[in-house]
């Protein structure tokens, strides 16, 4: 196709152009040409190896004797490697994952490609199975302990009895699928299986339970803690039923309430019944706290983690401007000639006291503190 | 069309279904705890799978949030009615078996028992509060031509008898808690339970 187009273009240069870059152009022109044509005859190859294996890549059809030049990601490999025309790769690592290419030695053909992928097989994969919104259904999921760095795909079954029962993948994760429940107080247990497979092996873990028992709430949601308000050891504590729980009014929830000072490593616990708050009513005075709430169905199943930790300090009493001896100092160290009465010394304020006699009482009492101020400056 | 119920009707079915609620909690509580002793001093393995037995009524049901409040009342009463039976079984087999060597066994047999059938009497007064004629129990009637007597099952037969008996038992009395939570459920259309104010 370029080699037309470099044709159709020859016309347009003038007569007296310089032919050398045009041939060039022609030259590479066939040259990509042939490259394109001689790789699209060749099957892309992946290859799977485990790490701490020896490799043995043969250069497709060509003879053992014969010339061939190796590379890795467009590198050439060194001749060590080279066993006739055959490169072994031994005690292959992560590392050393890529495209391997051989090519004819003196004409530069591709003869043999493929995409090594040094992994691991799977080990026994970890699977959790999770009922959080009771009765509706669970959902299982699942991790490798240790990657295999090379693609793996899952696959699992889940029996009810003599029943198989469908799992459906989840969208996001991906490795999580749930169940809707078909039957409700079995004592028939669940029995999932979980096989992982990639090109070097497989694995597979079983988990056995009955529908009590993973039934675990998500925590509280929305916990909120404020003082109350001239209760300096009082805390109250909010929060609503986690939004997964589908049917709180049938199903109904219990609380662990924590929480402590945070200059204090001991919990204190309140378990609650019933009911989305709780006062707090031994606090110290003063000193923050942080809370957690968790939530378990009220007859089944187990505690769901701690919620989010909210913090909160009980009220305290704002400080009341002071009249002693040390607040006159204070005024008296910190002013000039002129003596100012302090602001909280409210004896001379005419909205608070009414009458004459009561005027001449604040005087008396002006001059006093006035008498004082003298002897500390 | 259905009547709405009245006030107090209400309020003494809320009444009932609360202490219904909190009996089977209770007895719930004591049948765990009877299932624990039962399966060490009977020597049983407990995560052994027990197939269903005849005549112990499973609690395993299907659409359970689309039953009538009648189906509720009327499937608990007869699962119940059941459990007595069964329990007074176990308790002669008990004693048969150990007789006095086991008293503690016998007697939180002899207790679950008791709150078994208090709970079945419970469920008649609810249905009788509904208006609902309370069934006859199975076997008050002679009938010349009954069904044979079951063969008599071994000792290890019994044995695992008692452990589904038992198993069974716990998990009616969550549902039955459900069961009472949902009955107790005022209905927005005409205030009467969900599923009560049906005709028969």
């Amino acid at each position: 196709m370029n080699v037309a187009v470099f044709r159709s273009m020859a016309p347009v240069f003038p007569k007296m152009a310089n032919p050398v870059p045009s041939a060039c152009c022609v030259v590479l022109a066939a040259v990509v040409v042939v490259y394109a044509q001689r790789h699209s005859q060749l099957e892309s190859h992946t290859q799977y190896e485990r790490v701490g294996a020896d490799v043995t890549m043969k250069c497709g059809s060509m003879d053992w004797d014969a010339a061939v030049t190796w590379t890795a990601n467009g590198t050439d490999i060194d001749e060590s490697h080279l066993n006739g025309s055959y490169l072994v790769l031994k005690n292959v690592d992560l590392s050393q994952s890529g495209q391997y290419s051989c090519y004819e030695g003196s004409s530069w053909h591709l003869k043999y490609q493929t995409n090594l992928r040094v992994g691991m097989p799977p080990k026994e994969p970890v699977l959790m199975c999770r009922s959080n919104n009771y009765p509706k259904g669970f959902y299982c999921s699942w991790h490798l302990p240790t990657p295999t760095y090379i693609p793996n795909s899952f696959n699992i079954s889940v029996i009810h009895g003599t029943k198989d029962m469908v799992c459906e993948k989840d969208a996001v994760p991906k490795n999580r699928c749930h169940i809707r429940y078909l039957q409700l107080f079995s004592t028939v247990k669940y029995k999932v299986t979980l096989t992982v497979t990639n090109p070097l092996g497989k694995n597979f873990t079983t988990l056995t339970f009955d529908e009590f028992a993973i039934v675990k709430p998500d925590p509280p949601e929305s916990v909120v803690a404020k003082p109350v308000p001239n209760n300096p050891r009082r805390l109250e504590v909010s929060w609503q039923n986690p939004s997964s729980w589908p049917d709180p009014e049938s199903f109904p929830l219990k609380f662990f309430l924590r929480y402590r000072p945070l200059i204090l490593d001991q919990w204190q616990h309140v378990e609650l019944s019933d009911g989305t708050s709780h006062t707090i009513t031994d606090a110290y005075a003063g000193k923050e706290y942080i809370i957690q709430v968790a939530a378990k169905d009220n007859d089944i199943g187990t505690w769901s983690d701690w919620s989010v930790a909210v913090h909160a300090t009980p009220w305290t009493e704002e400080p009341k401007h002071l009249t002693t001896e040390a607040q006159i100092t204070e005024t008296t160290s910190a002013s000039t000639s002129s003596f100012m009465a302090p602001p909280t010394t409210k004896i001379c304020d005419k909205g608070a006291v009414v009458g004459s006699g009561a005027m001449a009482v604040c005087w008396t009492a002006g001059l006093v503190v006035a008498a004082y101020s003298v002897l500390f400056i | 069309m259905a009547a709405a119920e009245s006030p107090s009707a209400a309020l003494r079915r809320r009444d009932l279904c609360s202490r219904g609620i909190r009996l089977a909690g209770k007895m719930r509580a004591d049948v765990v705890d009877l299932l624990d002793a039962y399966v060490e001093q009977q020597g049983l393995d407990a995560s052994a799978s027990v197939a269903a037995v005849e005549g112990v009524p499973l609690a395993a049901v299907e659409r359970w949030d689309e039953q009538t409040g009648t189906q509720r009342l009327l499937e608990n009463l007869a699962a119940y009615r059941a459990f007595r039976a069964l329990l007074a079984q176990m308790l002669e087999e008990q004693r048969e078996q150990l007789g006095e060597a086991d008293a503690g066994l016998g007697r939180a047999l002899a207790a679950v028992l008791l709150q078994v059938s208090a709970f079945a009497y419970h469920l008649e007064e609810l249905l009788r509060l509904e208006s609902r004629g309370v069934p006859g129990e199975e076997g008050d009637e002679e009938e010349e031509d009954g069904p044979p007597p079951p063969p008599r099952l071994s000792l290890f037969e019994q044995k695992l008898r008692g452990l589904g008996v038992l198993r069974e038992l716990a998990q009616w009395a969550v549902r039955s808690v459900r069961d009472l939570r949902q009955l107790a459920k005022p209905s927005p259309a005409t205030g009467a339970a969900p599923g009560l104010a049906e005709s028969p």
